[in-house]
């Protein structure tokens, strides 16, 4: 599956869920979507998109929550599978994209890829819904039931691994979410979502 | 600001007192890693009708949980070991810093009175065997040249005396749109305040 394959059907079916991505879909899914509450995990602390995006998901309770990770980012802070749990969020979907490297920096293998059962380690953790998937076309028929009901969601997608290269945040970059600061962004997507809950 | 009597001759600060001045400035969440200075704070929580307490697995998730707290809407305090700030530091620089969120943190001073008793006041210019000495900590001797040099402002709470502090504490983080830390030299006790009716 491609990075593309994972993205476009998510891009379809999303409304208003805050979408929280990281390393290799940040790009990607900055030119599928230009949407008020994207939040690009990127320039910032590597390995905390996961915790970031539950912290998102705990302050708004109605509003479900996309986390896009990658599975470098998700081996830094594992710990965060219990967090989670333990947190009681129900409107977390977290997928971990499994592409095995560290693409961002040119392709470095992630400890233990290929052989590391992320889907069976959420469940192990407490996810009661997880799903894994290879196949493009599964996931693409399965993306609306994971993007409904209750969660913790965890979604493990095997993706080709692509070039993609270190994130900035300027204006060269061609998403919107990345042509201001994180300070600002985050800044206006907190008025954002005051003005939605008032 | 401080006093100038021995603090080992005041009784050690009350929890209670603490979540009053939380309750005071309105804090919807305490995001931390339990431990022995926080105890009496976290125990107290747990039945606390508007103050969430989020638990983590290792410090660096507070951090980004925290921001993605205040992105949502929300006023999130943290409350970790000075160690835990030690292990933490990306998860801070690359979240709260970089997305300059207003945040109130209580930092357990563990070993704080080692230094204190050894006539130790920590400084910038390590001294890498005071590091190794059996009679010292040296996440003590480490915490406040940390804290200084990476721009973090700090107050010592001594003492129920020091309970305005996380008013004015507070109040500085949201002006400077920067983290605020309160080191809890002697950590807390419960306390003697009537405990609030379920």
């Amino acid at each position: 599956m491609t990075t593309a394959e994972l993205l476009e059907p998510l891009a379809r079916l999303r409304t208003d869920e805050i979408v929280v991505t990281a390393m290799s879909t940040v790009r990607p899914w900055g030119r599928l979507s230009d949407h008020d509450l994207d939040f690009a995990s990127a320039d910032s602390a590597m390995g905390h998109t996961a915790d970031l995006a539950l912290g998102l998901a705990l302050a708004q309770p109605d509003r479900r929550v996309v986390c896009l990770n990658g599975d470098g980012s998700m081996m830094m802070t594992l710990g965060t599978l219990a967090t989670i749990i333990e947190s009681g969020a129900k409107n977390l979907v977290l997928f971990v994209i499994d592409n095995g490297t560290y693409e961002i920096t040119g392709n470095q293998k992630v400890p233990a890829a290929g052989v590391v059962d992320w889907a069976a380690m959420a469940a192990a953790a407490g996810f009661w819904r997880t799903y894994r998937f290879d196949d493009a076309a599964a996931y693409a028929m399965t993306i609306g039931e994971i993007l409904a009901g209750e969660g913790p969601v965890f979604v493990q997608v095997k993706v080709e691994r692509g070039n993609a290269r270190p994130i900035s945040r300027s204006q060269i970059e061609e998403a919107r979410y990345l042509k201001t600061s994180m300070a600002t962004w985050s800044r206006q997507m907190r008025a954002t979502l005051m003005e939605d809950n008032s | 600001m401080k006093k100038e009597e021995p603090v080992e001759q005041v009784p050690v600060p009350q929890a209670a007192l603490a979540i009053e001045a939380l309750e005071s400035l309105g804090a919807t969440h305490v995001v931390g890693l339990p431990d022995n200075g926080h105890a009496a704070l976290y125990e107290l929580l747990e039945t606390h009708p508007s103050i969430a307490t989020i638990p983590v697995t290792r410090e660096g998730e507070a951090w980004a949980i925290a921001s993605g707290l205040w992105v949502g809407g929300k006023r999130p305090v943290l409350a970790i070991q000075n160690c835990g700030l030690l292990e933490s530091g990306d998860g801070l620089r690359g979240t709260t810093m970089r997305m300059r969120v207003p945040l109130l943190c209580f930092i357990s001073y563990r070993g704080f009175d080692k230094m204190s008793a050894n006539g130790i006041e920590p400084s910038l210019d390590v001294d890498p065997e005071e590091l190794t000495r059996e009679d010292l900590d040296s996440a003590a001797l480490l915490l406040e040249p940390t804290l200084r040099v990476w721009g973090v402002p700090f107050y010592r709470y001594d003492s129920d005396d020091d309970a305005a502090l996380v008013m004015e504490a507070w109040q500085q983080a949201e002006r400077e749109e920067r983290p605020v830390a309160l080191l809890m030299t002697r950590g807390l006790r419960a306390g003697d305040v009537a405990p609030r009716p379920r």
